[in-house]
C-alpha cells in the first residue's frame, strides 16, 4: 500500500514536471502528461480500494522545521473512498484529454496545461489524505490556485478572465473561513495535527463548536457551491476546458463534502444540537431546488451542467443533514443510513457529472459552440457521444437502472424515516424536504429531456451542427469508462454498500451493511426491510426483459406491415429547423409557473406591415431571468468596497516618493513612541 | 582570547561600522550615478570585512559564509547589473534630486543622531562585543530609506534599498551575531531577485516614459 501511495505521488509529480522539459513538442507533451496521469489514476484506484479494505489506516509523515507544520498523510477509509473517486474520474478525464487537447495545439501551451492538470489531481489527492491542518490548508490553496489557472486557460477571452477572477475571489473568501475553522481547533488544542483535533485534551466549549460549525459550512460550502455561495460555478465551470470542468465539477467540489464530513463527524465527534442537522438539510434542499430551477433556464450546455452541480451538492447535503438530525436523537442506524446515502450520491454524482461534462466537451469539440440552440440532429452524426450522454442524462435524472436512482432512493428513504424522531417540528420538516427533493428530481428530468432532446434529436439548427462528426477514439473511451461505472454503481449497490459501511461505521458508531443489504444481497432496504426495499439488479433485469419483449413483439407481429421510408408529413410544407421546438420554448411553461422565483423580463418588439397588423415585418424576442443572488447579495457588497476604495484614493497621489515618505514618517514616529 | 584583544576586536568592529556609515554619507553626497554604484560596492566590501571580523572574534563560522556571499552578490554581481542598466538605458549621468545635497547631508546627520538617541537605552542591555554597532546600523537603515525618498531615478532607489539591506545585515550581525544561515541565504536570494526585478522595472519605465524618473509614474493615476 505504501508502494501504491508512492507510485501515485510519483506519477503525478512526474506528470507535473516532465512536460516542461519537452518544449515545442505538443504531441509528446500531451502523451507524457496525460499518460502519466492515466497511470496515476490506475494506481490511485488500487490505492483507494486497498485503503477501503485495510483494517488499519495507512499513515506517513515528514516533519518540517516550520512550527506546527508536518506533511502528514493518513489514509483512513473516508480518505480512501475519496482517493478512489478522484482517481476514477481523473483516469477517465486523462484518457479523454489525450484526444480533446489536440484542439489546443498551437493556441495554448500544452506543457502548462498538462502540468497543471497533473498538479491539480495531485493536490486534490493530497487534500483528502492530509492529516495536519497546516498541510491541508497548503494543498487546499494549491488546489484552488491550480484550478484557477486551468479555468483561465483561454485567457485571451474577456469572459474567461472574468470567470477566473470571480472564482478566485470566491475561493479565497471560502479559504478565509476554513482557516478560521482550523484556528478555532488550534487555539483549543495548541496543535494543527488532525489527530489532536480528533481527541482534544479538553473538549471545545459549545459556543466555539457552533462557531466552528458555521465557519466550516461557509468555508467549505463556498467550494461545494451551496446556495447562496454558488454564484461562481456557472461562470468558472463553462470557462475551463471540458476535461477540467469534469474534474472541477465531478471531484473538486466533492473535496468540500469530504472536509465537511471530516470536520462534523470526525473532529466534532458526531455530537450535534438538532438545529445543525436542520440547517444542513435546509441548505441542501434550497440548493437542490434552486440549482435545478436555474439549470432549466440555461441554454449554455456547460452552465446548465454547472447549475446541476449545485443541485446535486444539495442532494448530498440533504443526506448528510438527515444523518446529523438522526445522530442528535441517538438513532444511530438511521444516521448511518443518511450518511451512506450522502456518500453514495457523492461518488455517483462524480461519475455522471464528469461523464456529462465530457459529453458536453465532445459537443464543443465537434461544433465549437456551447449554445444548445445551435445544436440539433447530433445523434445521427455522433452516435457514440449521444449514447454516452444519454446514459449520463438518465443517471442524473435518477432513473433506474443507473446509479443516480439508487442513491436518490436512499436519500428519500432516510428522509421518510423521520417519523422515528420525537420532535414534532422535525417530523413535519423532513417529509417537506422529501417533497422538495421530489420536485427537484422531476425538474431535473425535464431539464435533461430538454438538454438531450434539443441537442441530439430533430434537425440540425446551425451549420456547426450540420458539419459535426464523431469525436476521436480516446475521447470515446474516456466517456465509455464513466458510462460503465454509472451502470455498475447502479446495478451492484450490494458491492458498494459494504465498502461505504466501512467508512461510516467509525463515524456513526454502528455498522449497518448487513441491515441495508437484504434478501441475500439482491435488494437494498433502509435498515428495516419491512419498511421498504429495492432490488436494483431485478429492476435492471425487468427493464431489459420488458424492452426485449417489446422489440420481440414488434418483430413477431409488426412484420406484417411493410416498412415504408418517407419524409415526415408537415401539412404540405417542407420541414425546416426553424419549426423545431427551441430550448427556450421547451421551458416556457416552467418559467410561467415559477415566475416569482425567476423574475423574468420579457421584451417583444414587433414591426408590422402598414397594410395589416397580421403580417409582421420584424420580430425580436428577448428574455432573461433576474440573477437574484448576484443583484441583491453580491452587488451591494461590491459597491460598498468600491465606495470605500474611492474614498481612500485621496491619499493615493501615485507618487512613489510620497508613498516612501508615508512609510518613513510612520517608522520614525513609531520609533519615537517606542522610546 | 585575552581581555585586551577582546577590547581591540570590539574597537575594530566599531571602526568598520563607522566606515560603513561614512560610505553612506558618500553615497548621499554623490552627483554621478556610477559613482553611487561604486560607493555601494565599497560599502559592501567593508560590510563583508566587518562581518568576517566578527566571525573571527566569536568563532561562529557561518558568518564567514554570509560575508563571502556579501562580497559575491552585493559587491560584484549587483553593482554589475546596475551598471549594465545605467549603460544600456543611457541614463543621464547626473542625479535628479528632490532634496539638494547640503540639505540631504544635514538631514542624514539628524537621522544619525536620531538613531543614537533611540538605541541609547537598548545598548547597555546587550552583552555582545558588537553591541555598539546597533546604533550605526539603524542610522544606515534610515539613511538608505531617506535616499529612496530624496532621489528621483529608479536606479538610485535600488541603491537606497540595498543600503537599507546592508544596514539590516550589520544590525543582525551586531545584535545577535547574525541570523541563522538559512535565513541569511534566503535574504541574499531576495535581495538578488529584488535587484533583478527593479532592473526590469527600470527598463519598462524607460520604455513607457522615455525616462527612469519615478515621479513620472504619477501619470498612471487617472
Amino acid at each position: 500500500m505504501t508502494l501504491l501511495l508512492a507510485a501515485v505521488l510519483a506519477c503525478y509529480t512526474a506528470g507535473t514536471l516532465l512536460p516542461h522539459f519537452l518544449r515545442g513538442r505538443p504531441t509528446l507533451q500531451n502523451y507524457v502528461a496525460h499518460g502519466l496521469a492515466c497511470a496515476a489514476g490506475l494506481f490511485g484506484i488500487a490505492l483507494g480500494a486497498a485503503g477501503l479494505a485495510a483494517p488499519e489506516p495507512l499513515t506517513a509523515s515528514i516533519t518540517s522545521t516550520i512550527p506546527y507544520l508536518s506533511f502528514a498523510i493518513r489514509l483512513d477509509p473516508l480518505a480512501a473512498f475519496f482517493v478512489l473517486t478522484i482517481s476514477l474520474v481523473g483516469l477517465a478525464a486523462s484518457i479523454y484529454a489525450l484526444g480533446y487537447v489536440t484542439e489546443f495545439y498551437g493556441r495554448v501551451s500544452l506543457g502548462a496545461l498538462g502540468s497543471l492538470f497533473n498538479g491539480f489531481l495531485l493536490s486534490m489527492t493530497l487534500v483528502v489524505m492530509a492529516d495536519n491542518g497546516f498541510f491541508f490548508l497548503i494543498v487546499w490553496e494549491l488546489m484552488s490556485l491550480l484550478s484557477y489557472f486551468l479555468v483561465v486557460t483561454e485567457h485571451e477571452k474577456a469572459e474567461v478572465r472574468y470567470a477566473g477572477f470571480f472564482y478566485l475571489i470566491m475561493t479565497h473568501v471560502g479559504t478565509a473561513f476554513i482557516i478560521l475553522t482550523f484556528l478555532i481547533f488550534f487555539q483549543n488544542t495548541g496543535s494543527f495535527s488532525f489527530d489532536v483535533f480528533r481527541h482534544p485534551d479538553t473538549p471545545l466549549p459549545q459556543g466555539l463548536r457552533t462557531f466552528a460549525f458555521i465557519a466550516a459550512l461557509i468555508g467549505f460550502g463556498t467550494k461545494a457551491g451551496i446556495v447562496p455561495l454558488h454564484v461562481w460555478l456557472p461562470y468558472a465551470h463553462p470557462a475551463a476546458p471540458s476535461h477540467i470542468s469534469a474534474l472541477m465539477s465531478g471531484v473538486m467540489i466533492k473535496t468540500a463534502i469530504y472536509a465537511l464530513v471530516r470536520v462534523y463527524f470526525d473532529f466534532l465527534g458526531g455530537q450535534f444540537p438538532w438545529w445543525w442537522g436542520f440547517i444542513i438539510l435546509v441548505v441542501g434542499a434550497v440548493s437542490a431546488l434552486l440549482g435545478v430551477m436555474y439549470a432549466l433556464m440555461e441554454h449554455d450546455l456547460k452552465s446548465l451542467l454547472a447549475f446541476h452541480s449545485v443541485e446535486n451538492i444539495g442532494i448530498i447535503l440533504m443526506g448528510l443533514g438527515a444523518g446529523m438530525i438522526f445522530q442528535t436523537y441517538g438513532l444511530k442506524e438511521f444516521a448511518a443510513l443518511g450518511l451512506l446515502a450522502g456518500l453514495y450520491h457523492t461518488i455517483n454524482h462524480a461519475v455522471f457529472k464528469a461523464l456529462l461534462f465530457l459529453g458536453a466537451g465532445s459537443l464543443l469539440y465537434a461544433t465549437h459552440t456551447r449554445n444548445m440552440e445551435e445544436y440539433g440532429g447530433l445523434l445521427k452524426r455522433m452516435p457514440w457521444t449521444g449514447f454516452f450522454f444519454l446514459v449520463g442524462a438518465v443517471s442524473i435524472s435518477a432513473l433506474p437502472p443507473t446509479n443516480g436512482f439508487v442513491s436518490e432512493w436512499l436519500v428519500f428513504q432516510s428522509l421518510f424515516l423521520s417519523f422515528h424522531i420525537p420532535s414534532i417540528f422535525l417530523k413535519l420538516m423532513l417529509p417537506l424536504a422529501a417533497a422538495m427533493l421530489a420536485l427537484t428530481s422531476v425538474l431535473a428530468l425535464a431539464c435533461f429531456a430538454k438538454a438531450f432532446g434539443i441537442s441530439f434529436l430533430a434537425l440540425p439548427r446551425s451549420s456547426h451542427a450540420r458539419h459535426a462528426g464523431e469525436v476521436p477514439g480516446s475521447m470515446r473511451v474516456g466517456m465509455a469508462l464513466l458510462a460503465v461505472a454509472c451502470v455498475v454503481l447502479g446495478v451492484a449497490p450490494m458491492v458498494v454498500v459494504p465498502l461505504l459501511d466501512r467508512i461510516i461505521a467509525p463515524l456513526a458508531g454502528v455498522s449497518i451493511a448487513d441491515k441495508v443489504i437484504a434478501l441475500d444481497g439482491w435488494a437494498l432496504a433502509p435498515v428495516n426491510v419491512e419498511f421498504s426495499s429495492l432490488s436494483s439488479p431485478a429492476l435492471a433485469l425487468l427493464l431489459a426483459t420488458l424492452s426485449l419483449l417489446g422489440l420481440g413483439l414488434v418483430a413477431a407481429f409488426g412484420g406484417l406491415a411493410k416498412a415504408r421510408h418517407s419524409k415526415t408529413w408537415g401539412c404540405g410544407i417542407n420541414l425546416s429547423p426553424r419549426m423545431e421546438y427551441t430550448a427556450t420554448g421547451f421551458v416556457q411553461p416552467i418559467k410561467r409557473v415559477f415566475s416569482t422565483i425567476y423574475q423574468p423580463t420579457v421584451k417583444l418588439e414587433q414591426e408590422f406591415l402598414e397594410e395589416s397588423k397580421y403580417f409582421a415585418k420584424r420580430q425580436q424576442f428577448e428574455f432573461h431571468i433576474e440573477p437574484v443572488f448576484q443583484k441583491y447579495l453580491y452587488d451591494p457588497v461590491v459597491d460598498f468596497f468600491l465606495a470605500m476604495a474611492g474614498r481612500l484614493r485621496v491619499i493615493q497621489a501615485g507618487s512613489l516618493h510620497l508613498y516612501l515618505t508615508y512609510i518613513f514618517v510612520t517608522l520614525v514616529v513609531l520609533l519615537l513612541i517606542a522610546m | 582570547m585575552s581581555l585586551l584583544s577582546q577590547q581591540l576586536g570590539s574597537q575594530m568592529v566599531n571602526l568598520g561600522s563607522a566606515l560603513l556609515l561614512l560610505t553612506c554619507f558618500a553615497i548621499v553626497a554623490q552627483r554621478r550615478l556610477t559613482a553611487c554604484v561604486d560607493m555601494f560596492a565599497v560599502q559592501s566590501v567593508l560590510l563583508a570585512a566587518t562581518a568576517a571580523l566578527v566571525a573571527f572574534l566569536t568563532g561562529i563560522h557561518h558568518i564567514y559564509i554570509a560575508a563571502a556571499l556579501t562580497v559575491v552578490i552585493k559587491a560584484v554581481l549587483i553593482p554589475r547589473i546596475l551598471k549594465q542598466v545605467v549603460e544600456r538605458l543611457n541614463v543621464t549621468r547626473e542625479l535628479v534630486m528632490n532634496v539638494n545635497i547640503p540639505a540631504s547631508l544635514l538631514i542624514c546627520g539628524g537621522l544619525v543622531m536620531l538613531a543614537f538617541f533611540i538605541t541609547q537605552p537598548i545598548i547597555p542591555l546587550g552583552f555582545l562585543l558588537t553591541r555598539d554597532s546597533l546604533a550605526i546600523s539603524l542610522a544606515i537603515i534610515l539613511i538608505g530609506f531617506f535616499t529612496m525618498i530624496a532621489r528621483k531615478k529608479a536606479v538610485t532607489q535600488v541603491i537606497g534599498f540595498l543600503v537599507m539591506e546592508n544596514g539590516l545585515f550589520l544590525g543582525a550581525t551586531s545584535a545577535a551575531y547574525g541570523m541563522p544561515l538559512i535565513v541569511e541565504i534566503g535574504v541574499f536570494f531576495d535581495v538578488l531577485v529584488g535587484a533583478l526585478i527593479i532592473g526590469i522595472y527600470t527598463h519598462r519605465l524607460q520604455d513607457a516614459f522615455d525616462s527612469v524618473d519615478t515621479t513620472k509614474l504619477t501619470t498612471l493615476k487617472e
